[in-house]
């Protein structure tokens, strides 16, 4: 019947064999047998299998507004989220404020502002909304000991070990859906015996609540494919031939069906209907290292304190040792009888586990640390926890002396400068394409990651100086000359204008000479055009 | 000749008359001038050395120009990995990226580290030093005595890098372990260099090197 009417891609006509379907009422009926994991084998079937007794239930939270429910300060007035596609900011998600001025998704930025002027634009950000479902996740870990992240904005809990306990489904689903709407998320929920099945139905928006595999085979027979979260093209493909429901796909032969759409599909199908396992990874809230060490009286000297604190980093370093982590931050406090405790943090670039590290670190702050008074216990908090990225060496067999003298890396050697001298102080350097002296490069921290600069190398006219001063200086005036160390200047080379900036705050107009003074230091001054009578000092030539 | 024996004599120490062989083991300067009056041809490796002068913009930094851009440049023949960085410790003025990019220095090698006192200074120097990362490490230390000069030098030999110090004209008088001193004098005409002491050379004054 639907057959007839489907274009069918040229050359496979033959690989229709009418007779391999098989009508749907019959398939509960077929004698063959479902082979549980046996997935290659099953799709020689020719009858879609029959349906196993349903032991699991599903609870699927979908949030459909996940971009704009993760912004954390929503203004209160309409908001928007964009996104750059192909260059422009175009608006993905509008709230009901925005929605009702006429804003909708799709818009580009420019209009969505025309059309509102008062209307909030933000940023979507993809770790942000993954942040906000982890928080979700480990909030409804509460309710089942099986809390799973199955997309990007689905969240997935196995319920049939907490009916029992939370007093029957209905009453565990209202509580679910209160706990996650009182933070502001809204939910489309939906229950069911497959994981897949309980997406697909929430994703369909019917709050379906389904206990049997039979029952569920029934409603997904029902259930458009539009959410099933299948690619548009196959989704469009698939309506051409006039399927456009989850039964209707069922009505195709499987064979046939994984040759025109793959098995991934197929697979999809199966474990939706419950015919094949859909085994999940449960989530896990990251974990964190925490132990104390209290001593029975206080204890002032220092070397004491510092074993202490190795004892403690070893004992972190055999917990992450276990799970194959490493951190990236910890604290450490010193209790006193009185006052407040003294905390001391350390911070790697990338996540470290070994305690020899930690105490290397450890050891250089621990000279500067001030402790106001004795210490009667120390505690040692680590920061979140993160898989070790571990770094491969060499395989070094001429055993030459330049490669083992490299004692450590430049990230460990910026660690170690940084634990002593302070972030601010430690810096790499990159250039800015800007005309501008002081805006034409940027300190950059040396424990993010980055790539060095990508500027094209490009070719200045005009020597610019080595060094350069923190700001310009004003030099002093002899009629009209600038002088230098109290003697006049002898122009070099110059000028060379720079006018430019004028689209910000901080534009300039100004000459640049070469200068040198009597004692053949070569300067970098410059006039400025607004008020040509004054000169200053920006650089020197070193 | 036995191969202790030709050690010995490769020892820029060991004085051997006008038709010494000249050994290249130093890290050429890129100034031919410079080079023909240092021992090694060029500025002495896995060494401390002192650049003394009082003024800026007499070229102290053009000097070293060359070598560094060589010492951070990737290097086929080497047998490192990854060529090295450079440390600039406690520069007295901001190091100005466009132009060390016209020296044709790699950027994104460059170390800045600020420390807040004197003592610091000398400790981020050690530890680069002798963190073997680092092809060069240029420090602007307020005093450097003896002993400090001594440790420092020993930490350049272990790390096998380049410790180059900048002093005030007045250190002139202290004693210092390093290999190689030099005094910068600007004049109306070019800078002077004034070659004070030089491990295993002789002292020299060139004029209008830079």
């Amino acid at each position: 019947m639907v057959r007839d009417a489907a274009p069918t891609p040229p050359g496979t006509q033959q690989d229709l064999p009418l007779e391999e379907t098989v009508p749907p009422d019959e398939a509960p009926g077929s004698p063959i047998e479902a082979a549980p994991g046996r997935f290659e084998a099953s799709i020689r079937r020719k009858s879609w299998p029959v349906a196993a007794p349903a032991e699991r239930l599903w609870f699927c939270a979908w949030l459909p507004n996940l971009p704009l429910e993760s912004v954390d300060d929503r203004g209160g007035g309409p908001m928007a989220i964009v996104a750059e596609q192909h260059g422009i900011h175009r608006v993905v998600m509008a709230d009901a404020a925005a929605q009702a001025a006429g804003i909708m998704a799709g818009q580009s930025a420019n209009a969505a502002l025309a059309l509102l002027p008062t209307l909030q634009l933000t940023e979507r950000s993809v770790l942000r909304e993954e942040q906000t479902l982890e928080r979700l996740a480990s909030l409804l870990e509460r309710f089942s000991s099986f809390v799973c992240i199955a997309a990007h904005d689905v969240l997935l809990l196995e319920l049939a070990g907490s009916l029992r306990l939370f007093g029957g489904l209905r009453r565990l689903r209202t509580e679910i859906v209160e706990s996650m709407r009182l933070l502001g998320f809204s939910v489309m929920p939906a229950i069911a015996p497959t994981p897949l099945g309980a997406t697909w139905l929430a994703r369909s928006g019917r709050c379906s609540c389904i206990r049997e595999t039979g029952n569920l085979v029934t409603t997904l027979r029902k259930l458009s494919l539009a959410s099933l979260d299948w690619p548009a093209s196959l989704l469009a493909e698939l309506a051409g031939m006039g399927v456009t429901t989850v039964g209707d796909c069922l009505r195709l032969p499987r064979e046939g069906f994984v040759r025109r759409f793959g098995a991934e599909r197929l697979l999809e199908l199966d474990r939706a209907l419950g015919h094949l396992p859909d085994p999940r990874n449960s989530w896990r809230a990251p974990e964190r290292f925490s132990a104390d060490h209290e001593m029975t009286e206080e204890q002032a000297d220092r070397s004491v304190l510092l074993n202490i604190c190795r004892e403690l980093l070893l004992s972190q370093e055999r917990f992450l040792l276990a799970r194959q982590l490493g951190i990236q931050r910890l604290c450490f406090s010193f209790f006193h009888l009185k006052g407040a405790a003294t905390e001391l943090r350390l911070g790697g670039a990338r996540a470290e586990r070994s305690a020899a590290h930690w105490f290397g670190l450890l050891g250089i702050r621990f000279e500067q640390l001030q402790l106001p008074e004795a210490v009667i216990a120390v505690r040692l908090q680590s920061g979140l926890a993160q898989p070790l990225r571990t770094e491969s060496d060499n395989l070094n067999f001429t055993g030459t002396p330049g490669a083992q003298q490299r004692r450590f890396s430049i990230t460990q050697l910026a660690e170690r400068l940084v634990a002593r001298v302070g972030e601010q102080s430690v810096h790499a350097m990159m250039m800015v394409a800007d005309h501008r002296p002081h805006y034409a490069w940027r300190a950059q921290s040396i424990l993010a990651d980055w790539a060095g600069s990508t500027l094209p190398d490009e070719r200045w006219r005009i020597q610019r100086p080595l060094w350069m001063l923190p700001e310009p200086a004003e030099l002093p005036l002899d009629s009209g000359y600038p002088l230098h160390q109290g003697c006049r200047l002898r122009l070099l080379d110059g000028p060379e204008r720079l006018e430019t900036g004028w689209w910000d705050e901080d534009g300039i107009s100004r000459d640049y000479y070469t200068a040198i003074n009597p004692a053949g230091m070569r300067l970098w001054i410059f006039r400025n055009r607004q008020r040509p009578t004054t000169w200053y000092l920006h650089g020197y030539f070193g | 000749m036995s191969a202790s024996l030709d050690k010995l004599l490769e020892n820029p120490r060991v004085w051997r008359g006008r038709n010494a062989i000249q050994q290249k083991t130093g890290l050429a300067s890129g100034y031919p001038e410079l080079d023909r009056h240092l021992p090694g041809g060029g500025w002495p490796q896995q060494a401390l050395i002192e650049i003394l002068t009082e003024q800026y913009g007499i070229g102290e930094l053009r000097l070293l120009m060359p070598a560094l851009a060589r010492l951070c440049a990737e290097d086929p023949q080497s047998e490192q990995a990854e060529p090295g960085w450079i440390a600039w410790i406690a520069p007295p003025f901001q190091p100005y990226p466009p132009a060390l990019r016209q020296c044709g220095i790699d950027l994104s090698r460059m170390l800045i580290v600020r420390p807040k006192d004197a003592g610091d200074v000398l400790w981020s120097t050690e530890q680069a030093l002798s963190s073997g990362t680092c092809a060069a490490v240029l420090f602007w230390p307020e005093k450097l005595d003896d002993q400090a000069s001594r440790r420092l030098q020993l930490a350049a030999e272990k790390g096998s890098s380049w410790a180059v110090a900048f002093r005030p004209l007045a250190a002139r008088q202290q004693p210092s372990a390093a290999a190689l001193r030099l005094e910068l004098h600007g004049t109306g005409e070019g800078t002077r260099v004034h070659v004070i002491k030089s491990r295993g050379g002789h002292p020299a004054v060139l004029n209008n090197l830079l």
